[in-house]
């Protein structure tokens, strides 16, 4: 047997070879250690005692930790050191009584700053090496959010902090002081600790608390202030808001709490102030009290349809006011102030936009709307305004200043805009600017060309055509006239009366048709002299006289001996000139032999017989009226001081009724040919069409110079039916077919 | 912090043993969040009781020789490393005082084409070709290698790696901002549901933040994505050219933070999109540019998308070219700067331009823009055929070719420079990103990195 030896022995060992390890054994202790030192250093930095601190070597000692893979744990124990710490700094600030709350906060938030700044100086290699790759909150971060967990939104200090402040601010709104520094400080601290904690830990209550004091002194106001003092007392209460803001709160607040207080103050009770009896616009407006209607537009302006409720109830005001005044019989009585009280109203609130209301172009609009609406409510509008330029334009001399006189022009052309029915007032224009040329009287011929070049930019060529054919005519009958002195000898007018001749083109003018009178012979022989002249130089033209549109001067000799000269219109001197050769004549004998018709007659004789100082005449009996049998002979005790003497004529400026009937006839008239070019230039372009889309084309095409009836329409196409110029559909009888 | 006392005063640093002298405004250039700024206010601040006197001596137990190299740093604000500092010491040293970005912005100087100089060539380990090179905004790059992304930060160090989830192969990656990667990932056949896809990483740490998905009629759906896009003009949008399983190709659209997808670009007959494998966003138009080239596919094919109205604004393709130029294609094309031309590069490394204000022109190609062809012999012997690519940069055009980087400049592109790094092998994927210049080598698995030196004082 062989056994082996030392059989059931020890059993020989294979020699085993350890490998080599050489572990690096970090010290077991190395993390409590380098924590201890930290642990001791932030004990000192928040007992104020650093200056023993060796920030290299609590540096290192950082760095050192998270070289070996210990930052998880350092920022661990970082964060439970920095609650214990902050635990502390809470039962100091609970035990603070009463004002000094706030200011022990306060100390203690500066203390946790300074604190935090140091403890992120020595865990920086930290900050840059493990928060980014492991997506934690940077040291100093991380130190506010302790901060805002343990101490602002604990239950003790939550509710007390938000309390306090919201009692300094309302004592601040009742005209206490209050440490607004102090407040500073703390709403800053808010706002450090991120825009969530100062959004829901202080406005979000002070926007509450705001509008629940601010509906009720609005509630306590409105039933004791006037409108204007109850827009002052807002207006301060938005300015005392917004520098609250400015000394201690974020600025987005400044946006919330001003609509807070437009909210509580305005909005709520817009209706009511701007309402407000005896204090509210409209009283504003009439009294024109330009600062509270800044006042008015400014508040308003931040409040939704505060601006439309304003214009609204001014433009309604402006309507009610120019409807009474446009319809008020009184004032139709004297058209020229009628027009003046309109340009005053419209400066009035021009000036109140202009001052008030900056300017707000939807005001203008408002405005213009307005005027537009009630001056039209008057059908004589047209004839007013024209009637005011006249006035104007005649009385030139005396107003002297001619910019002054531009600018009233401007002004009117302003109402003008306005007027819907611009063809009636051409026709009146065209009439009272006639009687002004031909009488002598217009006052400066550049204001009257000014005037027709705004008529002319406002409403085109057309419209000013025949008034400015009217100055040519005036021009070319000067040369006339000179031509016929010229070329006729002179021992063959040698004793007639000088005659000056106006050859009005038939159809520029607002010519009426007249009985010619019966002119006296000397006139008749030389008119025929110029006919002869006028028709020997002009071929195919004819000649009317109109003898109720001149005028004469005539020397005059009376009883007593005094001389005059008489400015008289031809009527007057055709009966004037009956004297030479009877001394009395009764109206009937005046009226054969002349001719003039009676009514025209009679306010000729009344005009030379009852003006007082300026009696040619004498009526016999002495009464106002005029009868057939009334018997008139030369005043022999005439006198005046003047030389010249004019003789007015009796003349309503205005025109009676029947004229009223008479001019609104032949406006009428006018429009039915411009109603039916209107008619046909569409038809022509659109071939066919339905009856609502022509009345609607027409309409717009004809606006700017009237607004023309649809019945007129209806008949005008009906016309053109009938002369085939247009032909209804057969099948769609609301079809019109336009026949080439 | 600064207190104005500190700014006159001399200081004494004990660095290591040696004992340094400088002035706390030297120190405080370093600025505020820096070690030596803090300290020396802290320190400040609390001995001030102890101390007293300007001659307080300061000890700091770190390697003096880095240190002389920062001080320096901040007295010039130059960066001289003298031969005897190895580079990754001094940056662990920069990174101990927090003076790292102050380095970083010393050691690359701006960007300029003609001025680069070959400063570093990192190999590769991965096994496979790297498909795709992309430069960081900081500095850094990432290589994509078959199933991983591998990233470096802008000192070279490798960073763990970014992995599709599934190590689906990875097609392109992009850079979302410095610290996301995005990465555009193959779906393999025989796999059920989630393979492939787009996803955004971590640069840091190679932690995955979210995948982007698609869905079609709301049924999510894997897909196979292709090239990437951002827009970082503020849309804050990710797109990726996606080939879904059932003929859903097209553009996918992604919210950038939220991963959600935003729009899907179906793909219209005639154009090719899914496919394509490269997309450029275009700021000034706010478009899309869409390019699937030869040899992925017979034909190229150039598309501008305005995603505001789902139309294709421009487009042109190569299809039905006359047979003689038929071995003539545009293999990569690049938006130039303007937003005016589309320069596009055929395989044998003519430049031509395409006009993008008309659509009816074809490509203009440059008559002699033959390029150097120096190290061109060697990538005809290497099997893989690197196709030339395309970048532009600061108004400069540039294009690899072989292995070397061609730079252009000018408004008519004259070549003013070539780059011709390491024997890595042909060129197959070039970046230009943080001040840097990325180029891929085929054979070696090598990346050379071309920088701009701070210029010449004098």
């Amino acid at each position: 047997m062989m056994n082996g030896g030392g059989g059931g022995g020890q059993k020989k060992r294979a020699p085993r070879i350890e490998p080599f390890r050489h572990r690096v054994e970090t010290d077991p202790k190395f993390f409590d250690k380098s924590w201890r030192k930290l642990h001791d250093a932030i004990r000192e930095i928040y007992n104020h005692n650093a200056s023993g601190l060796s920030f290299e070597e609590l540096y290192r000692t950082a760095y050192n930790m998270v070289l070996n893979k210990f930052a998880p744990q350092l920022y661990e124990k970082l964060t439970e050191n920095m609650k214990e710490h902050l635990e502390d700094m809470r039962t100091c600030i609970d035990a603070a009584q009463g004002g000094l709350f706030l200011e022990e906060l306060q100390r203690k938030w500066n203390d946790h700053n300074k604190a935090l700044t140091m403890i992120r100086d020595i865990l920086m290699y930290m900050d840059r090496t493990y928060i980014p790759t492991n997506k934690k909150t940077p040291v100093f971060d991380h130190g506010l959010e302790l901060w805002r967990d343990t101490i602002v939104r604990s239950p003790t200090i939550q509710g007390r902090l938000s309390d306090t402040l919201l009692e300094l601010i309302h004592s601040e709104r009742t005209g206490e002081v209050i440490n607004r520094g102090l407040m500073r400080t703390t709403t800053k601290m808010l706002m450090d600790l991120g825009l969530s904690v100062y959004q829901d830990d202080f406005e979000r209550p002070f926007l509450e608390v705001s509008a629940s004091f601010y509906s009720g002194e609005s509630q306590q106001f409105i039933e004791c202030c006037a409108c204007g003092e109850y827009l002052k007392q807002a207006e301060r209460r938005l300015s005392e808001e917004s520098e609250r803001v400015s000394q201690y709160l974020d600025v987005k607040t400044h946006e919330k709490i001003t609509a807070v207080v437009v909210n509580e103050m305005l909005a709520n009770h817009m209706q009511r102030l701007i309402l407000m009896e005896n204090s509210g616009l409209v009283n504003m407006l009439v009294e024109d009290r330009y600062e509270d209607l800044t006042r008015m537009y400014t508040l308003f302006n931040h409040v939704p349809d505060g601006l439309t409720t304003i214009r609204s109830v001014m433009a309604s005001h402006i309507k009610d006011t120019g409807k009474s005044l446009v319809t008020d019989p009184e004032r139709l009585k004297d058209p020229v102030d009628f027009v003046q009280r309109l340009l005053n109203m419209k400066d009035k609130y021009d000036n109140i936009i202009n001052v008030s209301f900056s300017n707000d172009k939807s005001f203008l609009n408002a405005l213009n709307s307005s005027f537009e609406h009630f001056i039209n409510l008057n059908n004589r509008s047209p004839e007013f305004i024209s009637l005011f330029v006249d006035d104007k334009l005649r009385k030139g001399v005396k107003e002297a200043n001619e910019e002054d006189l531009e600018t009233v022009l401007d002004k009117v052309m302003m109402l003008f805009r306005y007027l819907q029915e611009k063809d009636l007032f051409e026709k009146y224009y065209k009439q009272h600017l006639a009687k002004r040329l031909l009488s002598g009287r217009a006052a400066s011929d550049d204001s009257e060309r000014s005037m027709l070049v705004k008529l002319k930019t406002e409403c085109g060529y057309q419209f000013t055509s025949k008034l400015e054919g009217m100055f040519t005519d005036l021009k070319t009958s000067e040369d006339t006239t000179q031509g016929f002195y010229a070329s006729t000898s002179s021992e063959l007018l040698a004793d007639a009366p000088t005659i000056s001749v106006q050859i009005l083109t038939t159809g520029s003018w607002p010519t009426q048709t007249c009985n010619t009178c019966n002119l006296p012979p000397e006139i008749v022989s030389v008119s025929e002299k110029f006919r002869a002249y006028y028709l020997g130089t002009h071929n195919g033209r004819r000649l009317t006289w109109q003898t109720n549109m001149g005028h004469a001067d005539i020397k005059a000799t009376f009883g007593n001996g005094s001389k005059h000269e008489l400015n008289v219109s031809t009527y007057q001197m055709c009966v004037l000139m009956l004297f030479n050769s009877s001394d009395v004549l009764t109206y009937r004998e005046i009226e054969q032999s002349t001719a003039i018709p009676a009514a025209d007659l009679k306010r000729c004789l009344q005009s030379l017989a009852l003006v007082k100082g300026k009696q040619v005449l004498r009526k016999e009996p002495m009464s106002r009226d005029i009868a057939d049998d009334d018997s008139f002979f030369v005043n022999d005790k005439f006198t005046s001081k003047l030389f010249k003497v004019k003789i007015g004529t009796v003349a309503a400026q205005k025109e009676t009724d029947p004229e009223k009937l008479e001019t609104r006839q032949r406006v009428e008239e006018d429009r039915k040919p411009q109603i039916e070019a209107a008619i046909v230039r569409i038809m022509k372009s659109r071939r066919v069409l339905d009856h609502n889309s022509i009345m609607m084309e027409v309409t717009k095409q004809l606006q700017p110079r009237f607004m023309p009836n649809p019945v007129v329409i209806k008949k005008r196409i009906e016309s053109l039916i009938e002369r085939e110029f247009l032909e209804r559909d057969k099948t769609d009888r609301k079809m019109y077919r336009y026949l080439a | 912090m600064c207190t104005p006392a500190a700014g006159r005063g001399r200081v004494h640093l004990n660095v290591g043993g040696r004992v340094f002298e400088t002035t706390a405004a030297t120190l405080a250039c370093a600025g505020r969040d820096t070690m030596l700024d803090t300290s020396w206010n802290a320190s400040h601040d609390d001995a001030a009781g102890g101390g007293g006197g300007a001659a307080a001596e300061y000890f700091i137990d770190r390697d003096p020789a880095c240190f002389a190299v920062l001080l320096d740093l901040l007295r010039t604000g130059g960066l001289h490393v003298p031969p005897g500092v190895p580079e990754a010491t001094l940056y662990r040293e920069a990174l101990y005082y927090g003076l790292l970005d102050r380095v970083r912005a010393a050691r690359l100087g701006d960007f300029d084409g003609d001025r680069l100089r070959l400063s570093a060539s990192v190999p590769g380990r991965a096994p496979g070709d790297g498909t795709a090179v992309r430069a960081a905004p900081d500095g850094g790059c990432c290589v994509a290698h078959g199933g991983a992304v591998r990233v470096y930060n802008w000192m070279l160090d490798e960073r763990r790696p970014v992995y599709y989830p599934g190590h689906a192969p990875v097609n392109d990656a992009a850079y979302l901002d410095a610290a996301t990667l995005l990465v555009a990932a193959r779906e393999r056949p025989g796999r059920r549901g989630d393979d492939g896809g787009v996803a955004a990483f971590s640069a840091l740490t190679g932690g995955l933040r979210h995948r982007f998905r698609v869905a079609h009629d709301r049924q999510p759906r894997s897909f196979t994505a292709g090239a990437l896009a951002v827009d970082d003009g503020g849309g804050c949008r990710v797109f990726a050219s996606c080939k879904g399983r059932f003929n859903e190709y097209g553009i996918g659209v992604w919210d950038a933070n939220t991963g959600e997808q935003a729009d899907f670009f179906y793909e219209p007959p005639g154009c090719a999109l899914g496919d394509a494998d490269r997309l450029q966003w275009l700021d000034g138009t706010s478009t899309l540019m869409v390019t699937t080239m030869f040899p992925r596919t017979d034909s190229s094919f150039i598309s501008l998308l305005d995603f505001r109205d789902k139309s294709v604004v421009w487009s042109w393709s190569d299809v039905g070219t006359p047979a003689s130029l038929e071995d003539k294609h545009a293999v990569h094309a690049v938006v130039m700067e303007d937003g005016r031309s589309v320069c596009v590069i055929n395989q044998y490394e003519n430049l031509g331009f395409l006009d993008l204000r008309s659509s009816a022109g074809g490509v203009r190609w440059r008559s002699r823009s033959k390029l150097a062809t120096g190290g061109k012999t060697k990538a005809l012997i290497s099997e893989e055929v690197c196709y030339p690519k395309l970048a532009t940069y600061g108004g400069q055009l540039f294009a690899s070719t072989g292995d070397t980087v061609s730079v252009f400049s000018g408004p008519d592109h004259v070549l003013t420079s070539t780059l011709r790094g390491s024997q890595g092998g042909a060129i197959c994927d070039f970046s230009i990103g943080g001040d840097r210049l990325f180029a891929l080598h085929s054979e070696e698995n090598v990346f050379d990195v071309w920088e701009t030196p701070p210029p010449a004082i004098i």
